[in-house]
């Protein structure tokens, strides 16, 4: 509002003093409060560590921000008094929170299910901290029809991110039989499912343990694409075996994924088997292989107890044949044998000559991406502070493949912290903790 | 009979009878020598309390049982040998205070807050836990069925004197369900696998509770193991009626819902040293709350030593300042307590304590549970339940996990066949 009005000139000055006075006392004001704001705004500090976050392209010293349950700032330094809370992590890795790709946490009392409602089924909490992972994608344990059950029993009790590919068979992992019945395939429920009723846990469909031929694989991918998500394909039981070259050419959509990359099985008259990606004489990746890649199709390691051979990995990587993701296949089976945990199973990419960036990728924006949830596995600020702090030992230690054969390496990843949505979820060493002291007796 | 059938019998006696005898003989011995060897754990350092072993020791194991303790035993008699030199070779450990009767439902009892044997045990050099109290007479056949026959590590427990067990449910208080007879009969029903009886939560003043699960333990002669979830009840009334071999755990807690063993001017109380005198015996029983530095440090300082190194395992004590059963012996390693001592807590004092003498020792003869257990040293952080930390320099890891002679973890391929290069 105009205020026209005439006045003396002293009153004028006078004025024109208040103003300013009352200008400078707001500056000061706002100035103050900022002040104030920025001290606290900080809950977290990171502080000292080595960044890697693939997405950004960052890899190098970095400090990290959190506030709230987000990443709220990351800068080359950022004065730890601007923060409630400052952890020193010199010398150690961040990256963004873990996303284990391929995992069987359907944790129930079923004894006589693979993993659906069953103990073949771990809990995600007891694996997934301890060894940086924030995200795990249970693969296909439930399906359409006991994915409800999934939800209240574990996803919903679970504090690590649980989000799952759904079965293409209506009734999930029961057994090798259930797996078989092209009669409970069924697209229209399982797209239902995933883009009307839980869009935000089921990121595609999975296809498993089938003994014929492509039916299960195609009902998969129609699936996907009624849900536009993509499918992830254990192809390991079909007698006699597929040829994987039609299924990444002819039946897979650029996106789809073939888990167990490393496998190598003795192909069985009765019980079929796998075909595998490097040639077993000569040991060369075969050339569709590289092809199919390039067409975009997805290659993730889902280690498991069975899935990883050393003579189809180490010849791969040479030969410059990397996986787009690189996951456990966690279930009882797996857990204490060459699989261990996550950070076992990333150390022994390290050992197999991979670079630790390339590790991180393939464990954080790659799987991120495959599943389209762009919202993870990276560290951009505003996105929810999922995040894992390594500890690179060096020493000497062994890693074995699933016949019991063993390389030696160098190097050992070990989650020093974990964070999920802002929250310390595993301190290894206490580094967040303060110094305990015998207290002063009380007189 | 002629001369030469007589020369012949001589001949025979002399050479071919005693050739023969010797042929058998010799492979005989040789066969035994050499096959009966599955496993031989060469190099190592045997701690085994029961039988007073503190040094480099080779063990053979021979058909799931312990088959020889010696100092060098020949690599040639055995099937397999894994060199573990440098590595301390021990008993399989034995958690004495886990919840492990895990299921589908909410809270502990054929629940989501307990956690699989196999998922933590191994991985931690243990070969046998102790489930506290988990289940009731009511509930147990169903633990026995869905977990205990399930599981590689073996799964011993304390039968709740609450017939359903460890629920979050009210009903677990109902005194009428606090069967002594059905308790007892549960557990000489199942003697292999029950061994003493829990006496759980309670939040009333009435002595009954604790009286019937003490009664139910001394029909059995088995332990009475108490936990810390009876706010109504004095620490010094507890431990006054709880005999020798009873266990405490919680031990050292700093909790509303039990006093102290630890008093304000940081001494433990007089009437605490006075029942550990007796012989009541003080389970670690870590767990999200149950342990606090300025009751253990004090502690063990003033000669009140825990008896056995339970983690309280469940789903919310997993990640917090407990972790592992490795983890929480690495505390008392870091304040001050010997290797020796500490393995003895973690095997032979927690298999007697349950009367199970049968475990937690290398005898020849006995299962073959062995944990094979690496000290690192670098610069560790330990926390408790109240979030402060202790700095160290050494942490136990198990390298090697062995379950009646069959591996069943192996952290770093010590087992395993090298990778033959260029194939």
């Amino acid at each position: 509002m105009m205020r026209i009005k005439t006045t003396g000139i002293s009153e004028f000055f006078q004025q024109q003093f208040i103003r300013l006075a009352q200008g400078i006392a707001a500056v000061l004001v706002l100035v103050l409060i900022t002040a104030t704001v920025q001290a606290q705004e900080i809950d977290i500090l990171l502080k000292g560590g080595h960044v890697i976050d693939p997405k950004n392209n960052i890899n190098s010293k970095m400090d990290v921000a959190i506030v709230g349950d987000k990443i709220f700032r990351i800068a080359a330094d950022i004065p730890a008094n601007t923060s409630k809370k400052t952890i020193d992590i010199s010398g150690l890795y961040l990256t963004p929170g873990i996303i284990d790709m391929h995992a069987h946490v359907f944790h129930g009392a079923d004894v006589n299910s693979i993993s659906a409602n069953s103990p073949g089924g771990l809990q995600a909490d007891a694996f997934s901290f301890r060894a940086g992972v924030t995200t795990v994608v249970d693969a296909g344990s439930a399906g359409w029809r006991n994915f409800p059950l999934f939800k209240t029993q574990v996803i919903d009790r679970s504090q690590t991110r649980v989000l799952a590919f759904l079965n293409v068979v209506g009734r999930g992992m029961v057994t090798r039989y259930d797996q078989q019945d092209v009669t409970d395939m069924n697209p229209e429920m399982n797209a239902y499912m995933i883009k009307k009723l839980h869009p935000t846990i089921l990121v595609g469909i999975k296809s498993a343990h089938y003994w014929g031929d492509f039916t299960s694989v195609d009902k998969a991918v129609e699936s996907g694409k009624l849900a536009n998500v993509p499918v992830i394909v254990d192809f390991g039981e079909h007698s006699p075996p597929n040829s994987i070259e039609s299924l990444f050419m002819e039946h897979f959509r650029p996106g789809d994924i073939f888990t167990h990359t490393f496998s190598e099985h003795a192909i069985s008259k009765t019980t079929g088997g796998r075909e595998s990606i490097v040639d077993v004489k000569t040991r060369k990746v075969k050339p569709f292989v590289f092809a199919a890649q390039k067409r975009g199709i997805i290659f993730d390691v889902g280690h498991g107890a069975g899935a990883f051979n050393f003579n189809q990995a180490i010849p791969a990587l040479k030969q410059g044949f990397m996986p787009n993701t690189i996951s456990t296949d966690l279930y009882n089976l797996s857990m204490n044998a060459a699989m261990k945990d996550m950070t076992n199973v990333m150390s022994k990419f390290l050992a197999m000559g991979m670079g630790l960036q390339d590790v991180i990728l393939r464990t954080t924006w790659n799987p991120a991406q495959v599943i389209k949830r762009p919202d993870l596995g990276h560290l951009t600020v505003g996105s929810e502070a999922d995040i894992a702090v390594f500890n690179l030992k060096k020493g000497n230690f062994g890693y074995m493949d699933v016949g019991r054969t063993k390389i030696s390496g160098t190097e050992k990843l070990e989650a020093e912290l974990t964070l999920r949505a802002g929250r310390v979820v595993w301190d290894l060493n206490g580094i967040s903790a303060p110094q305990w002291e015998m207290p002063a007796p009380n007189n | 009979m002629n001369k030469l059938s007589n020369f012949r019998r001589l001949l025979s006696s002399v050479f071919i009878v005693p050739l023969v005898i010797g042929l058998l003989f010799s492979v005989f011995a040789f066969q035994s020598k050499a096959q009966d060897i599955d496993l031989l754990l060469k190099g190592g350092h045997v701690i085994d309390a029961k039988n007073n072993i503190d040094r480099k020791m080779d063990v053979a194991i021979s058909a799931g049982k312990i088959f020889r303790v010696a100092a060098d035993i020949p690599a040639g008699t055995a099937k397999k040998v894994v060199d573990v030199s440098g590595l301390i070779v021990a008993p399989g450990l034995i958690n004495m205070h886990t919840h492990v009767y895990a299921g589908s439902n909410s809270g502990f009892t054929d629940g989501t807050s307990s956690q699989l044997p196999d998922a933590f045990a191994p991985r931690a050099g243990i070969t046998t836990v102790v489930d506290a109290g988990t289940s009731g007479w009511r509930t147990f056949p169903d633990f026995k069925a869905k977990v205990i026959d399930n599981s590689t590590t073996r799964v011993l427990a304390f039968l709740s004197i609450a017939a359903s067990g460890y629920s979050n449910d009210k009903a677990q208080e109902n005194i009428a369900e606090m069967d002594v007879q059905k308790t007892a009969e549960t557990i000489n029903k199942y003697a292999d696998n029950l061994v003493g009886v829990r006496i759980g939560r309670y939040d009333g003043t009435e002595w009954t509770p604790f009286d019937r699960a003490s009664e139910a333990a001394k029909l059995v002669n088995k332990p009475l193991f108490v936990e810390c979830h009876l706010p109504m009840y004095s620490l010094e009334d507890q431990l006054n009626k709880m005999r020798s071999g009873d266990i405490m755990t919680h031990a050292f807690e700093n909790v509303s819902e039990r006093m102290t063993v630890v008093d304000e001017q940081g001494k433990v109380r007089p009437f605490v040293l006075a029942a550990q005198k007796r012989g009541v015996l003080f389970d670690i029983g870590h767990g999200g709350g149950g342990f606090w530095f300025n009751q253990a440090v004090p502690s063990f300082k003033q000669g009140l030593w825990p008896n056995s190194f339970g983690t309280d395992e469940h789903r919310t004590s997993m990640n917090s300042g407990m972790k592992t059963m490795l983890n929480v012996m690495s505390k008392y390693l870091n304040m001050g307590m010997g290797i020796p001592d500490i393995i003895a807590r973690g095997s032979w004092n927690a298999a007697k304590s349950i009367k199970r003498d049968d475990l937690g020792n290398l005898s020849v003869g006995s299962v073959a549970d062995i944990a094979v257990l690496s000290v690192n040293t670098g610069k560790f952080g330990f926390v408790d339940s109240g979030n402060n930390k202790i700095n160290g320099d050494r942490k136990f890891e198990a390298e090697l996990t062995v379950r009646a002679g069959k591996i069943i973890w192996d952290l770093n391929g010590l087992s395993a066949k090298s990778m033959v290069a260029n194939k």
